[in-house]
């Protein structure tokens, strides 16, 4: 009975308006009506927009995916060559300190070595000279103390002679106090000379 | 007539009737919105790649992810022999994703919930697959339903249901979309009855769904975009790259 309602209801309707048909009886989309209208529609604005996607738009954005690439290559490369010539310039800089630093340190060695040198030298020529001088001194004390021997013979020779004359009263022969004095001051001679 | 969920799919005319050799053809609903979606992808990519900068703005930058997006999804599902293939993949996850995507906005219509239109998608890729296979492998390419090492006693009834999935493919594709498409908003119209009917006491519930359903549905609507562009790429490295 409801089958046969279903049905006289669908035939009035369809005979009637078949939008209102597709609507009350079930999926529109099973409707043929615009099943051709729908097509050629989606096939006409498919095919524009294929066209303009594949002829317009990807080649330009792929073009500007390739700028984009080369010029981060680009500058990748220029970033690495500045790299390398700043490094070139670094090692050129430490060699030149390097250099420098030898070349300063030499020429401190030979300032050094020349100083010690002339230190050296003058303090020997110094030393020479005090040596001089010392043995000169010496000479001269020696002599000094020679010549002081000789009057002190003479003196003690006179004193021994006027000891003499004063305990004995009478004078000695002079040949034979120079012998004596001379005797005494030649066994004590070797202690100050 | 305005509670009927099945509403939103109807399809009117807009404008004269255009009758060609006896066959409708119409402007309709359908095709204004298809024609939207085209001019929307149109307006974006002109307005993504209008100005070519080294640092890219918003818009080119998600032009080029898209572009990264699908050479990606190309490259690793069909190698690099689907190349030419590339702007045809391109337009057509556009065109399918922004065509799910309006039919999202109230009041518009959804050109993918109908079965013609993805039916017709999917019989093109189909036939075009078909004939790829063929130039390229010549009557080789009938090997792609005989596949390797599998028991002689096997590969009658395997080359019977290798057929019998191949033929079916154009029929996944489509109705996988259009039954999604369809399904999803017809649970939102649904809920969205519910909201009235059961009114300022209980229709709280319904429209938290909705909000929910209408998340999900725009993830759907991304996703089948995606799948179909997808399989469509895993169809074409068949016909590309016989491996069987």
């Amino acid at each position: 009975m409801n089958l046969m309602r279903g049905l006289f209801l669908i035939l009035v309707l369809s005979s009637t308006n078949t939008v209102l048909f597709s609507a009350e009886a079930g999926m529109p989309q099973l409707d043929p009506t615009y099943w051709a209208s729908q097509a050629f529609w989606l096939i006409l604005v498919f095919s524009v927009l294929y066209v303009s996607v594949a002829k317009f738009y990807l080649p330009k954005i792929k073009k500007n995916l390739d700028d984009r690439e080369n010029k981060i290559k680009e500058d990748l490369d220029k970033a690495n060559e500045l790299k390398r010539l700043s490094e070139k310039k670094l090692a050129e800089y430490d060699l030149i300190m390097e250099n420098s630093k030898k070349e300063i340190s030499k020429t401190i060695l030979e300032a050094k070595k020349k100083l010690s040198e002339d230190i050296e030298m003058k303090k020997s020529a110094i030393e020479k000279e005090i040596e001089i001088e010392m043995t000169k001194t010496q000479k001269d004390i020696f002599d000094l103390k020679k010549s002081s021997i000789k009057s002190i013979n003479s003196i003690s020779k006179e004193i021994a002679a006027n000891i003499i004359e004063k305990i004995v009263g009478d004078k000695l022969n002079e040949s034979s106090i120079q012998a004596s004095v001379d005797e005494v001051s030649k066994k004590n001679l070797g202690k100050y000379l | 007539m305005a509670n009927n969920p099945m509403q939103q799919f109807n399809v009117y005319k807009i404008g004269p009737e255009i009758n060609i050799g006896g066959v409708d053809l119409s402007f309709t609903n359908a095709s204004l919105f298809m024609v939207i979606s085209a001019i929307s992808i149109a307006l974006f990519l002109y307005l993504g790649t209008k100005e070519k900068k080294i640092v890219p703005d918003k818009l080119q930058l998600l032009s080029e992810m898209l572009y990264g997006f699908v050479a990606k999804m190309i490259s690793d599902t069909a190698g690099s022999k689907a190349k030419p293939y590339f702007p045809f993949i391109f337009s057509l996850f556009m065109f399918v994703l922004l065509c799910n995507m309006i039919g999202m906005l109230p009041y518009s219509f959804t050109v993918t919930s109908h079965i013609i239109v993805t039916l017709i998608l999917a019989l093109f890729i189909f036939i075009a697959v078909t004939v790829i296979g063929f130039i390229k492998h010549g009557f080789k390419y009938l090997s792609i339903f005989v596949p390797s090492g599998v028991p002689a006693i096997l590969l009658p009834l395997i080359t019977v249901i290798e057929i019998i999935s191949y033929l079916s493919r154009p029929v996944s594709l489509s109705v996988r979309l259009f039954a999604n498409m369809m399904a999803g908003h017809t649970m939102l119209k649904v809920f969205g009855g519910f909201v009235i009917s059961l009114g300022i006491l209980g229709g709280w519930l319904p429209l938290s769904f909705s909000v929910a359903l209408t998340g999900l549905e725009i993830l759907v609507a991304f996703l089948q975009a995606y799948v179909f562009a997808i399989l469509t790429c895993i169809y074409l490295n068949d016909a590309l790259n016989l491996h069987h």
